[in-house]
């Protein structure tokens, strides 16, 4: 099996360091993956993506022209990466900074106003990636609770340790999101 | 991130370059910064510092690699980082290290060129780096990684040849290696240390200066020197040619394909034979010595070879003097940026073959 | 009884032979060099980082380990030698062009970070071991085979003054300028060389000395006319003096 996934936002939404901890994840559950990120020119306007891939066997391209999953977290990144969701696949939009309106028939959409929840229920905006995440867990079902803990506590570094509570919290919070209200 | 050995991490390709170096026992790092290999002297100034070993932001790519060829003619280990455009302003530096014979190692990270160009990747600088753009016949060992776990394992065997044959090295990566993070595991050092006691400037106790140079006012002693020169590439080939062949036994068309593009190549071989087309893949890992021999070998079975590389057509040269035309050589490119997908290859496989011939 | 009061400094090569043009100041600049590098007893733990010039067959003077440097390139691995080997003594003996022209970078940079080595650089106004051409030391005014009616400044712009930028720099513990036409001025330019080395060996930074050298077979002067040069139209340009000795306070 081998799936690819992309997150997309503005620079400062955590889009790198959430694609981090989501190849740490499938890295932890013993997968191969790889991560790369958007870089050069294509980041001026201040729109970020990384693309991550999982597979049980050899990895070749990083970066594929569709993706099965897409996070995307503002509107210019879900007007962009739209079209780039593979028939059949998701795409999770934060309806906080975009739209909700769907301009495909063969894709799935996942509503969700991800910003207002993390700063809701952590009190900080700035966790809506990770929550972000614990929503892509729960919807595609390829990951496991454990292992994106276990990738936060990889990626946080040792003098930011204080945060980890409060990213498991938000992870938790979008595993937890209901799904069944999500795609009206 | 740290040093560490047995323990599975994700880092991107640069810092796995970074940390090889520094567990290979690299004792200099000199560097000028550019994208997108810019992580690797970032990491070096804190870890050469931490470890009390020597780190010099270089007020350019001439001073850092004429530091190392300094640094290395003392016997340590050393090294300077870079990218195409920079790269080729090391490029006297290198044809000298050459006629000097001094185990000076180079990261050259590719982005797209020529001229400034841009930061994406591209495997541009193959011509760069195995044909030379210095003055001169001389040779550099190349070799081409293709995933972060060999940017690090390559790493170790650069510092290893360069000091075993006393000869420049070249770990050529590009961009997309360099930024892409993928699972690597830090081992031991796995080579033995070379003695370098004969040949090493350590002061000049209980004996006379040693010279190490090229310059050669007679003709004759430049003759005798490269004529011993060509007998160590020689050996080099011999001993050091290295490939992975991947559905060669039987292929009707194989795929020559180094460093990140052999990636896509491979899938594409794969996703060839589900289609019944026979396709295999070789990817040399050493650029030079190039696996000559064997893609002849090869040329006497297969009835194709087609070179894929992200450049407008560089080792489809080496190729073709491999088959010696035996059977015909094609190309399947990308300019520049990441490489062609294994889709697109399979599709320009069928183009080439009139799609239902084999 | 017999004195002896010259001897060749046991750091030259046995049997070798100087390739030196007659008259050339390279030859007493070397052999000065040899002679500081005997009375501090540095021979031992020495490594030159060799240059491109008339000055590029050194190693075959000197009898010290050596090695070659592309053109301009020597200070830079001086910088690599010393990193790589910090107890190591390490020097350069570089020409004007290759100090101060295709190597200025270098050079600048290695004095700013103050690299603990030290450089020599000679000064004879030309472009020597090329056949006479205009280089970064031409006075306003010489006639070289590259400035056929002489130097003038609107083709050519200015002549550096190599030993008052390398004061400049905060890196550089000793940088003077000094001559080899009398006596008197050679042995000033021995105490220079010892000085720059010395702070090297204190561990106080970049030691410099530019030496104002003759050039009689492209300046088509007799060694005594081209030392009368030196004195009557270098020496009012290139002033000689210590620009900058941060041992003495």
């Amino acid at each position: 099996m081998e799936k690819s996934f992309l997150i997309a936002g503005f620079g400062g939404q955590g889009v790198l360091l959430a694609g981090e901890v989501l190849a740490n994840a499938f890295m932890h559950a013993d997968k191969n993956v790889t991560w790369y990120p958007s870089y050069g020119a294509e980041m001026r306007g201040g729109t970020v993506n990384c693309s991550v891939k999982m597979s049980d066997e050899q990895i070749g391209s990083v970066q594929d022209d569709t993706s099965d999953f897409i996070i995307t977290l503002n509107q210019a990144s879900f007007d962009k990466f739209t079209p780039m969701v593979s028939k059949g696949g998701t795409i999770i939009v934060n309806t906080s900074l975009a739209k909700k309106v769907k301009t495909r028939n063969d894709i799935n959409y996942v509503f969700a106003p991800i910003t207002q929840m993390a700063e809701e229920c952590t009190g900080n905006v700035k966790i809506a990636n990770i929550l972000a995440l614990g929503i892509l867990a729960s919807a595609s079902g390829l990951l496991d609770l454990q292992s994106l803990e276990k990738a936060l506590d990889t990626v946080i570094p040792e003098h930011r340790k204080n945060l980890l509570p409060l990213n498991i919290k938000a992870l938790k919070i979008g595993y937890e999101y209901d799904l069944s209200t999500a795609n009206v | 991130m740290e040093c560490l050995t047995g323990k599975k991490i994700l880092t991107k390709g640069n810092y796995a370059i970074a940390n090889a170096a520094v567990m290979a026992g690299c004792q200099c790092y000199f560097g000028y910064p550019i994208t997108p290999q810019s992580e690797i002297g970032e990491f070096m100034s804190g870890k050469m510092q931490e470890l009390k070993r020597a780190y010099v932001s270089a007020e350019s790519e001439l001073a850092a690699i004429n530091m190392v060829i300094g640094a290395v003619s003392t016997g340590v280990k050393a090294m300077t980082s870079s990218s195409s455009c920079a790269v080729a302003l090391m490029q006297e530096a290198l044809s000298y290290a050459s006629a000097d014979e001094l185990p000076v190692v180079l990261v050259s990270v590719m982005r797209g060129g020529p001229g400034l160009g841009n930061i994406y990747p591209s495997q541009g600088d193959y011509f760069q780096s195995t044909k030379g753009g210095g003055d001169g016949d001389y040779k550099l060992i190349v070799l081409a990684p293709s995933t972060v776990q060999e940017c690090a394992d390559l790493t170790y065997k650069a510092f290893y040849l360069a000091h075993k044959y006393k000869n420049p090295t070249v770990l050529l990566a590009d961009g997309m290696l360099g930024q892409m993070m993928e699972p690597v595991e830090f081992k031991k050092y796995p080579y033995p240390e070379i003695d370098n006691s004969g040949w090493a400037l350590t002061g000049a106790k209980g004996r006379d200066g040693r010279i190490i140079r090229s310059y050669a006012p007679l003709a004759q002693d430049r003759c005798e020197f490269l004529k011993k020169l060509y007998d160590k590439y020689r050996i080099i080939e011999e001993n050091e040619t290295e490939w992975e062949e991947y559905k060669t036994e039987d292929a009707d068309i194989v795929l020559v394909s180094f460093g990140s593009t052999a990636r896509n190549a491979k899938i594409a071989v794969k996703k060839c034979r589900e289609k019944g087309i026979k396709a295999g893949l070789l990817r040399p890992v050493t650029l030079f010595p190039f696996p000559h021999k064997r893609i002849n070998e090869l040329a006497s079975t297969a009835k194709q070879f087609i070179s894929v590389e992200v450049n407008m057509g560089q080792m489809i040269n080496d190729v073709k003097l491999a088959v010696n035309g035996k059977v015909p050589v094609e190309l399947i490119n990308k300019p520049v940026g990441i490489p062609p997908s294994p889709d697109e290859i399979v599709r320009q496989i069928e183009v080439y073959n009139g799609s239902t011939s084999f | 009884m017999a004195v002896q009061v010259f001897k060749v400094p046991d750091s030259i090569r046995k049997n070798a032979k100087f390739s030196f043009c007659p008259g050339c100041d390279h030859g007493v600049a070397v052999r000065l060099v040899a002679k500081v590098i005997d009375e501090l007893n540095l021979r031992e733990k020495t490594i030159l980082a060799a240059s491109v010039g008339c000055s590029v067959t050194l190693y075959d003077f000197i009898n010290v380990d050596s090695v070659e440097a592309p053109h301009g390139r020597a200070v830079a691995e001086a910088t690599g030698i010393k990193r790589a080997c910090p107890d190591k003594f390490v020097f350069t003996y570089q020409g004007d062009g290759d100090f101060a022209s295709i190597g200025l970078a270098e050079s600048m940079h290695a004095a700013l970070r103050g690299e603990n080595i030290s450089a020599i650089c000679i000064n004879n106004t030309t472009y020597g071991m090329t056949g006479g051409q205009l280089g970064p030391t031409t006075l306003l005014g010489q006639k070289t085979t590259t400035s056929p009616t002489g130097r003038n400044r609107e083709y050519y712009g200015y002549p550096i003054k190599i030993a008052e930028h390398i004061a400049l720099c905060d890196g550089t513990a000793f940088s003077a300028r000094v001559s080899l036409d009398t006596v008197a001025n050679i042995r000033k330019a021995e105490q220079a060389i010892k000085k720059a080395f010395e702070v090297q060996l204190k561990g106080l930074g970049f030691g410099f000395v530019e030496i104002l050298s003759t050039c009689p077979t492209n300046w088509k002067m007799s060694p005594d006319k081209a030392h009368e040069r030196v004195r009557n139209e270098m020496m009012p340009v290139f002033k000689p003096g210590i620009y900058k000795d941060v041992t003495e306070g």
